[in-house]
């Protein structure tokens, strides 16, 4: 690994890190090759970076892997005849072969279940399903399950989640005043409802792109343009930057289309023509020009007497919020914080928002011109452009179209979703893919450019992306031709390559000797232990719920009163997707394992391990609440015999019957400690925490 | 094989993400041959675990003492006699264009009642505002020239602890821990303690870990004795009860049938070290074998300076115990309990320096005679400084153009001022320092290249600086 200094004055100078493969303990002769390999990337580098600036959009350009048209791919021929049971697993299996590795044995079936239970619906599964399951011997006893998780409601919660990560969703404004945007969890809700109900991938993309102008008296398509809604928003008091707040929001958005539908960073060429991409600085702009006339669209969901009485009650309470405020600035001491008190009670007395729905609209009257930006600076406009897909992705002198074109995001939603078109189908097939395998088969999901990662199985990814294609852009039937396959039934130990060799012949496991056991996300650990503990409400869609929290984390919100607990407590237990996503205030136990930030797009989880985890999983109060519920729950299944009571929580939680040794351990345990501290312990077990 | 430009890629690490962990990012030869990979696994099963920078570093840890709200350079670090001259009158053309957030062009000039004094061997000009920081202001290096690129709250107060405007990525303290980890193994790395008085304008997001792992999240601690969250039992749990539970599940989970990993080994390790941290963080947030005369330094036991230098004195404690990146905020809630003087700058100001500046100014002698300040960078100031021009007759707005910072301890050279704006503290004219060198300084001091600690994210190795910064040479 080295780090190349770029020259001091150019936006976006990042250092780089170009490749070192394994080579990172380098000694001695190794130091000598790594330092050659320096100037070579280098000086690889450096033309790239001349080139792109000194030249149009060419064959040389056209002819990056990821541009490239999908190339017809067929299932090569392999060596082992009998291990394939899908066209996927005879590409796994020819590169297995050709780096001279096995693929690993089945994974039992105990752990089949519950992790294909996980991938596809965040939850475990029942120990009733788990004996089922194990007993069945149906020669398609593995397709009959994946088939009920698709069509279960679980399947779109679960993947809903990797959507809303991905287009970085909040119910917020985030920055200073976080306002809340009314009606956001619709557009969840609308998420969910895609995946369950399979809407094919070209009109997922296009109703989240232009619902608004394809079906103005859609509900559900004013929702889908929510999309351009869920961003942080910075509005400031007495803003004077009107026109910068402006160019904030379309630049994230434009960054956003590119970073999601195309994998490709477009947010860098808004300086400088992209330093390794090529994406010009005009094509940055031409693309943000489909958004030049949209603006927010807040559509009320009541009647108009409704919305009448709603505005009347609201101005009061504001008029008198008012007057409080004036005389504060007279007061002090106590009777400061008499004042100050009744400012936050009448605050708090201020009608909730009416129902209404978040989307946008065109409006050609409002609509910003736009000009390629000198270095990206608002005040620096050079030439007006109109509204053009990526250069590199259309042919030579392809022309743009006129500013006010009607319609401009149904035009780039067309572009995007044409069969022709490389990118799309490529980055959500290798997106589906990461979520069932650990890692994408290009492992920069957002990009595709020649910064990302190069495809460990090119040929892979266009067999998949085709099959999408051909498949009328259903992404269930890819699940179920990736989870059924040999691949996927791999277990996580491979006895047939010693560790010592996969490590060194393939040290991230690229190409796939063995299944990569994973860490639960935040929310499926939750989801988790409110199964097991019996507590998990189902109840599907609506709005958020917020949970009540440290009162000190509260006080960190500049508006305290926005947080306000869900009052019927039995929407406390609900899934986790259905917890407010507030960009100013996450919860704890969400922020410890590992939750994105809700700011950026993040198409990739961390997972980290560390001592706040474990203090959360001792001491925190949903781990607590649920032991409690865990240990009530194990009592009325199984009675007060120990023995039983650590029988059912082992089949619940980790979905097989305690070894012995695990048995005797836990009995010796319960002589002495409750069974809440022995039902929290169980909450902590690697084989509840992880996926094998 | 692939591009460690492309490592977005973390699923359970594998041995190598354990390594570049161990690295944090400048995996360089010299290191790489340094250490072995026994030696990097070890440290990688605690992702905290102390860490080499890869220069010589003359700092190991960091306290900022965050000024929220902005506090005036005018009134406090940098005399304007000339401003004084013009009180009332409206900006000469000569000075140039500003853009404020709430003041307006037509507003007019607003002197100081503050009166300024030579201090020290260095003779340095100091307020009667900070008489007590004033005392030790030959270890100081302040810095009359600083800039950033916003004029209001939020977007200021991200470039400060993050160096961008927009919020998500990480901190300051995030970068830190996650370049050097923690020396102490009962505390977490890196810790913020906000004004109890409440919320600042950036919220949560100014101090988070952004795209780093959660490891690196801050640790808020909260007012009172148990500051931190999840550190005290359940009710009805003893430590006896939780000593027993936490040994049921790791002997659980080493009779797990599952095949054994380095993460495996790494989780049951964060248990062990939670466990640890129940036991003996609270006797570091124990005060009370603190001697009186160290509660007099630090003004604790008496108003209005209790509060600001219980948080400081806590701050020495934490730092002594080898926790590597400690924010102390002075200023919280609405805009007037902050430093943020838009009503009257007399009033705001008198009251904010009263709660601070002998915390101030203890702490650092506390760190000199502990001999803890050779190895601890103490920085000072606010997300911006304030308007020449008077807000509403008395007032001063946000200004972002030219504004006062202060360097001490750590290696950084005191009794000396870099740089200066013009007479009317309008605008750095004088070997100006944004943000960025601020950071690029304080990574330096802590042994590293701006570009030596690096992380991959969407595309790109982000680092804490957006452009390259520059080490103020004057004053490492």
């Amino acid at each position: 690994m080295l780090a190349i200094k770029k020259p001091g004055q150019n936006k976006c100078s990042y250092a780089l890190i170009p490749s070192s493969d394994a080579s990172t303990e380098l000694v001695g002769v190794e130091q000598l090759l790594t330092i050659m390999a320096r100037v070579t990337v280098l000086l690889a580098m450096l033309r790239t970076v001349v080139e792109l600036h000194s030249a149009t959009i060419g064959p040389k350009e056209r002819a990056f892997w990821s541009f490239q048209p999908l190339k017809p791919s067929r299932a090569p021929s392999v060596t082992n005849s009998t291990w394939a049971k899908t066209p996927v697993d005879r590409f796994i299996l020819a590169k297995l072969e050709s780096a001279g590795l096995t693929p690993a044995p089945p994974a039992s079936r105990q752990d089949w279940i519950r992790r294909v239970a996980f991938d596809l619906t965040g939850l475990p599964p029942s120990p009733e399903d788990v004996a089922a399951f194990v007993k069945d011997p149906s020669p398609d006893a593995h397709e009959k399950y994946v088939d009920r998780l698709l069509s279960s409601p679980a399947y779109g919660e679960r993947w809903a989640q990797h959507w809303l990560d991905v287009v970085r969703f909040a119910e917020t404004e985030g920055f200073e005043y976080d306002r809340p945007v009314s009606g956001a969890w619709r557009f969840r809700d609308f998420v969910i409802r895609s995946f369950r109900e399979d809407l094919p991938y070209d009109d997922f993309l296009t109703a989240q792109l232009a619902g608004d102008e394809l079906a103005p008296q859609d509900r559900e398509m004013q929702i889908a343009a929510g999309f351009h809604r869920v961003n942080p928003v910075r509005r400031n008091a007495s803003n004077q930057d009107v026109s910068a707040t402006r160019n904030e929001v379309l630049t994230e958005r434009t960054d956003m289309i590119g970073a999601a539908f195309l994998g490709v960073t477009v947010g860098c060429a808004r300086c400088h023509d992209h330093k390794f991409d090529p994406i010009t600085q005009k094509d940055y702009y031409q693309m943000q020009a489909f958004l030049a006339a949209t603006q927010e669209n807040d559509i009320p969901c009541v009647g108009p007497d409704e919305h009448a009485a709603w505005k009347s009650r609201t101005e009061t309470v504001n008029e008198e919020i008012a007057r409080l405020k004036e005389s504060l600035k007279a007061v002090t001491g106590e009777a400061e914080k008499r004042l100050r008190e009744k400012l936050k009670e009448t605050e708090a007395r201020l009608p909730d928002p009416l129902p209404s729905l978040a989307s946008i609209k065109n409006d050609p009257a409002l609509l910003t011109p736009i000009h390629l930006l000198k270095r990206g600076d608002p005040e620096r406009k050079e030439e007006r452009v109109g509204m053009k897909g990526l250069s590199v992705l259309l042919p030579d002198g392809a022309k743009e179209m006129p500013p006010e074109t009607p319609n401009p995001r149904t035009a780039l939603a067309r572009w995007m979703t044409d069969p022709r078109h490389p990118l799309t189908a490529r980055v959500i097939a290798n997106r589906i893919w990461q979520h069932h395998f650990g890692a994408g088969l290009v492992r920069t999901p957002n990009d595709f450019g020649a910064n990302g990662d190069r495809p460990s199985h090119p040929e892979l990814l266009d067999y998949l992306a085709g099959e999408l294609i051909r498949g009328g852009w259903k992404l269930k039937r890819l699940h179920r031709l990736l989870v059924t396959s040999a691949s996927y039934r791999q277990a996580v130990l491979n006895p047939g390559v010693p560790d010592a060799k996969a490590r060194a012949s393939d040290p991230d496991n690229r190409w796939l000797s063995h299944f990569n056991r994973r860490r639960l996300e935040a929310e499926e650990l939750r989801d988790a232990m409110l199964a097991v503990s019996g507590m998990l409400d189902r109840r599907s869609e609506g709005e958020s719920v917020l949970l009540p929290v440290d009162s000190d984390l509260v006080d960190e919100l500049y508006k305290p009163t926005q947080w306000r607990v869900t009052e019927d407590r039995s929407l406390h237990y609900r899934r986790s997707i259905y917890l407010i996503a507030k960009r100013n205030l996450r919860l704890p136990f969400m922020q410890v394992f590992d939750q994105p930030m809700l700011q950026t797009s993040c198409p990739r989880r961390e997972s980290s391990t560390h001592a706040p985890q474990a203090l959360e999983m001792l001491n925190g109060r949903t781990a607590n609440e649920l032991a409690n519920a865990f240990a009530a729950r194990l009592k009325r299944e199984a009675g007060a015999d120990p023995r039983g009571q650590v029988e059912r929580a082992y089949l619940l939680a980790v979905g097989r019957a305690p070894t012995p040794a695990e048995r005797d351990l836990a009995l010796e345990f319960l002589k002495r400690s409750p069974l809440k501290e022995f039902a929290l312990a169980t909450f902590s077990l690697n084989a509840f925490m992880y996926v094998e | 094989m692939w591009n460690d430009a492309a490592q977005h890629v973390r699923f359970l690490r594998t041995r190598r993400e354990f390594i570049r962990d161990g690295f944090c990012g400048f995996g360089s030869i010299a290191l790489a041959g340094m250490m072995r990979e026994e030696q990097a696994r070890a440290e990688a099963v605690n992702p905290l675990a102390r860490k080499a920078p890869p220069r010589a570093a003359k700092a190991k840890s960091v306290i900022f003492l965050f000024m929220a709200g902005g506090p005036s350079h005018i009134e406090t670090f940098d005399p304007k006699p000339l401003l004084d001259k013009l009180n009332g009158q409206p900006r000469p053309k000569e000075f140039g264009e500003a853009r404020y957030q709430f003041v307006k062009k037509d507003a007019k000039l607003l002197g100081t009642r503050r009166t300024f004094k030579k201090h020290g061997q260095a003779g340095i000009e100091v307020s009667d505002l900070f008489p007590h920081t004033a005392a030790c202001v030959d270890d100081l290096a302040i810095i009359r020239s600083c800039q950033g690129d916003r004029v209001v709250h939020s977007a200021a107060q991200y470039e400060l602890f993050t160096g961008r405007i927009v919020p998500g990525f990480p901190s300051m303290g995030s970068w830190v821990t996650y370049g050097l980890g923690s020396e102490n193994r009962s505390l977490p790395g890196y810790v913020v303690m906000p004004d109890p008085l409440g919320a600042l304008e950036g919220g949560q997001p100014i101090y988070s870990n952004g795209f780093l792992p959660a490891v690196h999240q801050p640790t808020l601690f909260r007012a009172g004795q148990r500051p931190v969250l999840n550190l005290d039992l359940p009710e009805g749990v003893t430590m006896e009860q939780r000593r027993e539970t936490v040994r049921l599940i790791r002997g659980l989970n080493e009779a797990n049938p599952l095949p054994q990993d380095d993460e495996f080994s790494a989780r049951m390790s964060a248990y062990d070290l939670a466990f640890k941290m129940q036991t003996e963080a609270p006797a570091v947030f124990d005060l009370s074998r603190e001697s009186q005369e160290t509660f007099k330094l630090y003004g604790v036991g008496r108003e209005p300076t209790h509060d600001y230098g219980r948080r400081c004195l806590l701050a020495r404690r934490l730092v002594e115990t080898g926790v590597r990146f400690v924010c102390v905020v002075s200023g919280g809630g609405p805009g007037n309990k902050q430093w943020d003087a838009h009503g009257d700058i007399e009033e705001n100001h008198l009251r904010m320096a009263a709660q601070t500046d002998q915390p101030v100014a203890g702490l650092l002698h506390d760190l000199k005679r502990r001999g803890l300040l050779d190895s601890t960078l103490v920085l000072w100031g606010g997300e911006f400084g304030r308007s020449p021009e008077a807000e509403g007759g008395k007032g001063r707005d946000h200004h972002n153009l030219g504004f006062t910072m202060w360097m001490a301890g750590g290696g950084i050279k005191g009794g000396q001022v870099v740089g200066a704006t013009d007479e009317i503290g309008l605008r750095a004219v004088e070997d100006p320092h944004h943000f960025r060198d601020i950071h690029t300084t304080m990574l330096h001091q802590l042994g590293f290249d701006e570009d030596e600690l690096t992380y991959p994210h969407l595309g790109r190795n982000e680092r804490l600086t957006l452009l390259r910064g520059e080490v103020i040479s004057q004053i490492v």
